[in-house]
């Protein structure tokens, strides 16, 4: 109850301070309470009581659920590596609604950004496409490609919301695209959904099975509620349905499709792909180069094939159609197949025993785990940290 | 998985139980050990069926020296087929652990219509024509004159039965209709006439509440049920409603020129009788001399249905004189209707006793009383002996008999109501005499009476209280069961102002008032822009949703609606189309009324009603005079207020229809109450506990906007994935090892 009471101090002061108009000189009590917004770390539970809101609970639930995952895929499981993966931004009138701050659409349109970002990162080998739905249209923002930036330049141009939404459309036409892309590639659509309905020229049933046939992996995540139909189109192709609750469950729940998924079985034939290997151009060498159709000074990478310039890895080279990426690329896609080893937990007293061989500092910060200044949060850091085959210890 | 309750073994057909399947099982455990009768509520979607169902068969099987047969009542035939599913899963899971010694014989019955297996039999579109289809093959005469004249069609399905004679029986088993059909149809034999003969065997009859409340059916019906059966009342919150519509008859001019056409029509048959056989009338006379049973040596085929009146209130004696010889009889009917006729034409409303009814009428037509209660067997006799098969053309001849024995039976709980026109549409006249029963214990008391337990069971049974009263007995047993939730999954929430802070009511006063209108309007537009799929909203009446839906029509604020009408096709098709829109994403609304069909019987489970917003509070017509007289014969009677009466009706109504949002714990759903009214206590406290429990106090007063934030937050919680088995501490589903450990302390915090 300190907190509450603190808030209505608090409160009464800032509104001194708007008539006083002298906000440099508060006192350190008040201090302490504007720089730490106390009560924004309390909440509300079922009978009007307010208390903390419970990060240990939180912390502990994230650690286990990625405990959970690193199990699963302990199994090897296969992976789909060369993702082809359609976004589809929801742009009826759903989406300017106000709910989420500014509103759903800016709120999307920054998530999106973040996660184009975390996906390249995480799957170099992947293009992404964006597609939007606007008056009950869908249209093709921006075609399939690897390239972050030019798809987070196009999609800010266009944020504009109108009219109904329709769900059939949207997947008429990534299906038209994706039945386009070579077999080793994994289809799948991730549609932000707004709106609570769908209006659709035909039956949805059929466009979901025909997806289904192409064995495109939908997964929506809405904004509003649970939609019986998004369910159901998850259920059948393999997806998953998440409903945002706020922002930052939105922000989690898009960055879970970063990381790619398990291949559907049927799909996940062996396939050999030819790849090159492209060196970098010479500084200061000058050449056309294939992409934009520009002469470019340097910056560049030639394939190994066809001796075409390209500007930027990974892609397709325009010419011979060879994939050019460089090693680090597959290195980072090839760490979802192998993942480390789950960390194992040492506990405070297990590492003051004297017998204990283990490293007392961290291995990344040189921080001593036993710290009591860094108490609980160097202790749960450490928890997940240190690895089972490692003698030294991280935090 | 089994367990223990007390002494009996019960066989559960699952591996996990709900704690308040449990509670609900000891509770009717204990009824059944004190020989007794209950009333019990547990909310919809907690498996009260295979509760039921599994305890009473178990508590059979370990106490093998007493037979007990259970005799279950449903509403709809869709309900029954249900009830026989779950009962099969549980009875392959005994045989399963105990062998054949677990075998039981369980039937469904129903009426011809839903078991006839003669392709031109069934294909009659209506009950009564079917049963008429029926008698045209089976009756005795009529097989006795194809005996000799072999072009006179049979049912040759009841040839094959009558044949099979005993042989003819089912093997032990679960049957559902379809199943006794297909059985039927196997071995060509009749399955309609074999459910009846099998009836008195079976373990498990599963039928409609007509059956055991309608004397008129249960007569022949449920007659040779021994006293040790357990009667279950399934979805009983109206069965008061049942119990009265049984005993009620109303006639109106169209049945009195249909029973003058059909007394010409018997006259004609006895003089064509006269002419060539008299010696039929003359051996029909001697026996109503002697008094003879009316029934009992019939073939099973001939009987039709027997006196409307209870059984103990039928006089065990002979006809009287005056209406022995058929040609009386035919006279005192043709008094009888004219008499009717000659009031039913009058200006004004009259409400009248039986007692004084009866009196006017043998004073001005000369009949009296005891001839008016022999009327229904006599008339019964009479088409017998004119071996008359086409019975469905005589159905108002009946009904005018009907109302004849009725009203000579019985003196106190019943008025007779004369109105010259409906009071919603005075211009038109559509005089309407109605004998209506008050009292709805009449009806079930010979249930009570006849039977060792009898467990009246539902999903809305608040107040429980009331109950006992209205029927008229005393239970051993009365609870209320509320339902463990993983989460909150259902929302109740009060709605008492618009968005411009006005009260909204369907007070009578304030129902029409523009504002009231249009904010109900807004309340319903907005929330269809926050939830997704189905809505159902429900009104008080049929006049008042077309009212209000030509008002919101005028000022352009509709959508996607599908509305329930008066009419059933007109209502399952857009019923149909209303699944077909929320499955396709479109999103709808549907509009019904609350004692409509829709209301009692069909669910809006899952996506088909995410929300159910109850515009108003469903109060009766309260200038009906039926319900007047009613209220006042309840007031006198069983000292029920009125406004108790009245206020327990509405809010039971209400209950059923937000109920059939949520018909599993996995659903969720909310509810709207739009109506100051029901931030009142009085009106409040008679919900259904399960509903009142996360009826939080502040979503008690709420106003558009408020509800819109709140639905907001509700969908997107529930929306999130949950665990089933709920966490450690809120146990929802338990296991075997879990049901063991418990101690019998722990469980009764569950109910209150």
């Amino acid at each position: 109850m300190n907190n509450g009471a603190g808030r209505r101090i608090n409160g009464a002061a800032e509104e001194d301070d708007d008539e006083d108009d002298v906000n440099g000189d508060l006192d350190a009590w008040e201090r302490t309470y504007t720089d730490e917004r106390s009560w924004e770390s309390l909440q509300e539970d079922e009978s009007g009581m307010l208390r903390p809101i419970d990060n240990q609970a939180l912390y502990h639930s994230q650690y286990r659920r990625r405990l959970r995952s690193l199990s699963s895929t302990a199994a090897r499981i296969q992976k789909g590596l060369i993702r082809y993966l359609y976004i589809v931004i929801d742009l009826s009138r759903a989406a300017s609604e106000m709910d989420f701050r500014p509103s759903r659409i800016a709120v999307i349109a920054k998530h999106v950004e973040t996660f184009i970002r975390e996906f390249f990162y995480q799957n170099p080998l992947s293009q992404v496409g964006i597609v939007t739905i606007k008056d009950g249209v869908a249209h093709c923002l921006t075609d399939i490609g690897g390239s972050p930036e030019s798809h987070i330049n196009a999609l800010m141009k266009k944020l504009e919301c109108s009219g109904d939404s329709s769900l059939q459309n949207a997947l008429d036409l990534v299906d038209g695209y994706l039945n386009q892309i070579p077999s080793y590639g994994h289809r799948e659509v991730l549609i932000l959904y707004s709106a609570l309905s769908t209006c659709d020229p035909g039956d949805i049933m059929d466009t979901i099975q025909k997806c289904r046939k192409s064995k495109i992996r939908c997964s929506v995540i809405g904004l509003a509620a649970e939609m019986f139909i998004c369910k159901h189109l998850c259920q059948e192709t393999g997806g998953t349905y998440s409903v945002a609750l706020d922002e930052s469950h939105f922000k989690e729940l898009i960055l879970e499709h970063a990381p790619p998924p398990p291949a559907i079985a049927e799909f996940a034939v062996a396939n050999l792909i030819k790849m090159g290997f492209p060196q970098r151009a010479a500084e200061g060498s000058i050449s056309i180069c294939s992409c934009h159709k520009e002469a470019k000074v340097g910056a560049g990478y030639t394939c190994p094939r066809c001796k075409a310039r390209a500007c930027e890895l990974p892609t397709e080279c325009c010419v011979c159609g060879l994939t050019l990426v460089s090693s680090p690329h597959l290195a980072r896609s090839y760490h979802h197949l192998f993942p480390i080893a789950p960390f194992d937990e040492v506990t405070s007293s297990h590492l003051n025993n004297p017998n204990c061989k283990l490293q007392r500092n961290c291995f990344g910060c040189q921080q001593s785990l036993l710290d009591p200044v860094f108490g609980l949060r160097k202790q749960t850091r450490a928890c997940r940290c240190v690895p089972e085959v490692q003698t030294n210890a991280t935090c | 998985m089994k367990f223990l309750i007390e002494d009996v073994t019960v066989y559960f057909p699952y591996d996990h139980i709900y704690p308040e399947q449990y509670c609900y099982m000891i509770e009717l455990k204990r009824t059944l050990d004190a020989k007794g009768h209950c009333l019990l509520e547990m909310p919809t979607g907690t498996g009260k069926t295979i509760a039921l169902l599994s305890l009473i068969t178990s508590y059979c099987l370990s106490k093998p020296q007493s037979p007990m047969k259970l005799i279950y009542c449903t509403r709809t035939v869709h309900e029954m087929e249900k009830t026989l599913a779950e009962l099969k899963i549980l009875h392959n899971y005994q045989i399963k652990h105990l062998g054949p010694q677990a075998r039981i014989l369980a039937i469904g019955l129903s009426s011809r219509k839903n078991l006839c297996v003669n392709p031109t039999v069934v294909a009659a579109e209506n009950r009564d024509s079917v049963d008429a289809g029926c008698r045209k093959l089976t009756a005795s005469w009529v097989r006795a004159l194809a005996s000799e004249n072999p072009d006179v069609a049979m049912c040759e399905f009841f040839e094959n039965y009558e044949k099979a004679a005993s042989a003819a029986v089912l093997p032990p088993g679960v049957y559902t209709l379809q199943e006794l059909r297909a059985f039927g149809k196997e071995k060509g034999w009749c399955p309609y006439f074999l459910a009846r003969h099998m009836v008195q065997f079976a373990n498990v009859v599963v039928y409609s509440y007509q059956y055991l409340l309608d004397p008129k059916v249960a007569g022949i019906i449920s007659k040779e049920m021994q006293k040790e059966s357990v009667v279950v009342f399934d979805e009983a919150h109206n069965i008061d409603n049942v119990c009265i519509e049984a005993l009620s008859v109303s006639v109106r001019r169209k049945t009195l020129e249909g029973a003058t056409w059909n007394l010409s029509r018997i006259s004609q048959e006895i003089d064509r009788f006269k002419a060539t056989d008299a010696s039929i009338l003359r051996a029909e006379y001697n026996r109503l001399v002697e008094g003879l049973a009316l029934r009992g040596n019939l073939p099973i085929t001939d009987n039709w249905l027997s006196n409307p009146a209870l059984p103990d209130d039928i006089l065990k004696e002979a006809v009287p004189g005056n209406i022995r010889r058929a040609e009386h009889f035919l006279h005192v009917l043709r008094r009888l209707v004219q008499y009717l006729s000659g009031r039913l034409d009058t200006e004004n409303v009259e409400k009248e006793s039986p007692v004084g009814f009866v009196a006017s009428l043998s004073s001005h037509a000369g009949i009296d009383q005891k001839t008016l209660k022999f009327c229904y067997d006599r008339l019964h006799s009479l088409m017998l002996t004119l071996e008359i098969t086409d019975t469905d053309e005589f159905l108002h001849i009946q009904t005018i008999c009907d109302f004849a024995t009725l009203v000579g039976t019985y003196g106190r709980g019943f008025s007779i109501i004369i109105e010259p026109f409906d009071e919603r549409m005075p211009h038109i006249p559509d005089p309407v005499l109605q004998l209506s029963c008050h009292d709805a214990s009449l009806a079930i008391k010979p249930v009570f009476d006849r039977f060792q337990s009898v467990l009246i069971t539902s999903g809305t049974l608040s107040p429980i209280d009331l109950y006992p009263r209205l029927l008229n007995f005393h239970p051993v047993v009365s609870r209320s069961f509320t339902m463990s939730l993983t989460r909150d999954c259902i929302c109740p929430m009060v709605l008492t102002r618009g968005s411009d802070q006005l009260p909204v009511s369907t007070k009578f006063d304030m129902r029409s008032d523009p504002g009231v209108v249009r904010n109900y309007g807004k309340l319903l537009l907005e929330m269809v822009s926050v939830v997704p799929d189905g809505i159902v909203c429900f009104f008080v009446s049929y006049s008042y949703m077309d009212g209000i839906i030509n008002t919101w029509n005028d000022s352009g604020i509709l959508k996607l609606v599908f509305i329930e009408t008066q009419d059933v096709v007109e209502t399952t098709l857009a019923l149909d189309n209303y699944r077909r829109a929320c499955d396709s994403g479109r999103g709808a609304v549907f509009f019904s009324v609350a004692r409509g069909k829709v209301a009692e019987g069909i669910d809006f489970d899952r996506h088909y009603g995410r929300l159910v917003i109850m515009i108003g509070v469903p109060f009766q017509y309260t200038l009906s005079k039926i319900l007047l007289a009613r209220l006042e014969y309840l007031r006198d009677t069983f000292q029920i207020k009125e406004g108790d009466f009245l206020t327990f009706d509405a809010l039971r109504q209400a209950a059923q229809c937000v109920g059939r949002v949520i018909r599993s714990k996995a659903d969720y759903g909310m509810m709207i109450f739009a109506d100051k009214r029901y931030s009142r206590h009085d009106k409040r406290s008679k919900l259904p506990s399960w509903i009142l429990s996360h009826l939080q106090d502040a979503n008690l007063n709420l106003s558009t906007d408020m509800a819109l934030h709140i639905a907001r937050e509700f969908l997107k919680k529930m929306a999130q994935p949950y665990d089933k088995t709920g966490s450690s501490d809120k146990k929802t589903l338990l296991s075997q090892e879990e049901l063991e450990k418990l101690g019998d302390g722990s469980m009764h915090e569950m109910s209150y």
